[in-house]
């Protein structure tokens, strides 16, 4: 029974993608020729959903990215780092995630699993600064598991203090 | 002759009040008893649904938040596989991941998803099964005990973390074991009062690789297996979150039938307690006037 009804999902899946390609899975108007439709998602909040964008800048681990309209699909993982937004209005929003993927969809669509992301003023230099000891101290000491995400930590918290204010 | 017949009539009266007295006010006290403390456990109960009907509505106001904001993240994440029209494999390794949770009192929740996995294991017997939550364990360990690979527990207290299910994932990895084709089964939020078991596949590797429009992505040769493990705890993730909103409605509907029923058991057992009271009270002032009378 269920698998009938997995085999007719996939149909149905195939069939809809077979017909025009209409820019959004979710059968909203297409993309506007100069701009990139932003889906930036985490785990507990989204911050941008199918929002039409100028440019995001993205920290990738092959490098720095920046995704304009039209850009070719590609997959990126992403390194601890801060994504730039460039918004319509021309204002630019800076968030610092620790890392995720992000995919550059065919039809301009820009798809960002995040699992941490907050918007860069939102940290203290100070904070970061005491935190960093703490990772550092646990990094030399400990279990071995303890020492690795230690590790993990001081990579995420040292990107983070070149941007902290 | 009719003074002889009314000293008897007395007598005879005496002694059927007698053996009234004995059998039927004894009778109606225990009777009376049984009732009273029945009514009060009742009405115990009946405070114990209706609190646990509150906290399932709040619980469930927030989980419905957090379902909303997974699904975003599930929905995004799924948009590669969706583009590329990546189908799953249909023959291998296969793995099905069922997501339930520890506690009970939730309808049919736990039933209905082990239903659906059964179903499924009907027509692939030989698929490894990861179990998240105690009550689908017991249920689907009475028949497909030896599919069994991995269960987890302390699964349903609160809102599932991402940290969570990507632990899930982790252990899935560490079994060792190459999966061609997974699924997760889970309970999908239709309404706040209907849900229903739905599957997902979690696409591997392979099956991305050999999508049909996987060329048009421009993707470093190692980041497939790393994406497709991180779109898995994903859509754990969406899964352990969907899962939780329907449960907490569930919980709510029932125990609001809990709570409903017991009402309508306190004021039967009311009614028959006054009107058992009322008899067993009628009874004692037969038995005084009769005995008075008898005086007389």
């Amino acid at each position: 029974m269920s698998a009938l009804r997995l085999a007719t999902r996939s149909v149905l899946r195939s069939r809809q993608l077979a017909a025009p390609w209409r820019g959004s899975f979710r059968g909203y108007a297409e993309v506007p020729s100069d701009r990139i439709r932003l889906n930036l998602t985490l785990p507990h909040q989204t911050i941008y959903q199918d929002a039409d964008v100028v440019q995001v800048n993205l920290p990738a681990t092959t490098g720095d990215l920046g995704v304009l309209a039209n850009h070719v699909p590609t997959v990126e993982q992403l390194r601890p780092g801060v994504i730039d937004v460039v918004e319509e209005s021309g204002a630019t929003k800076q968030f610092f995630v620790s890392g995720g993927f992000a995919v550059v969809q065919p039809g301009s669509l820009l798809s960002i699993n995040a699992i941490e992301a907050y918007p860069v003023e939102d940290f203290s230099a100070e904070a970061v600064r005491a935190q960093l000891a703490e990772a550092q101290k646990n990094a030399t000491s400990g279990s071995e598991v303890d020492q690795v995400e230690a590790k993990i930590e001081l990579e995420v918290l040292e990107a983070l203090a070149a941007v902290a204010k | 002759m009719s003074s002889l017949r009314a000293s008897v009539r007395p007598v005879v009266q005496a002694a059927k009040a007698a053996s009234y007295r004995s059998r039927a006010p004894a009778n109606a006290y225990a009777t009376l008893r049984e009732i009273e403390s029945r009514l009060k456990s009742i009405k115990n109960i009946e405070k114990i649904t209706n609190t646990m009907k509150i906290v399932a509505s709040t619980k469930l106001s927030r989980a419905q938040r957090a379902m909303f904001d997974s699904r975003a993240y599930g929905e995004t994440s799924d948009e590669i596989f969706k583009k590329a029209e990546t189908v799953p494999a249909t023959e291998g390794n296969k793995l099905i991941i069922v997501s339930s949770s520890d506690k009970g009192l939730c309808g049919g929740i736990h039933s209905q998803i082990s239903k659906a996995v059964r179903a499924r294991l009907a027509l692939e017997p030989d698929a490894d099964l990861v179990i998240l939550g105690d009550k689908a364990k017991i249920q689907l360990a009475r028949t497909y005990a030896s599919n069994i690979v991995l269960s987890f527990n302390q699964i349903g207290k609160e809102i599932p973390t991402f940290a969570e299910a990507q632990s899930i994932a982790d252990q899935i990895f560490k079994l060792g074991k190459k999966y061609d084709s997974i699924e997760i089964f889970y309970n999908r939020f239709k309404s706040g009062i209907s849900f229903e078991p739905t599957s997902v596949p979690a696409f591997t590797e392979e099956s991305l690789q050999t999508s049909p429009n996987f060329s048009a992505y421009d993707i470093e040769e190692d980041l497939a297996q790393d994406l497709t493990e991180f779109a898995l705890a994903n859509a754990i993730f969406w899964a352990l979150a969907e899962g939780h909103a329907c449960e907490q409605s569930a919980r709510r509907s029932a125990m609001d039938n809990a709570s409903k029923n017991a009402g309508d058991m306190i004021g039967r057992y009311s009614i028959l307690y006054n009107r058992t009271r009322q008899a067993v009270i009628t009874n004692e002032l037969v038995d005084i006037i009769t005995g008075a009378s008898s005086l007389q």
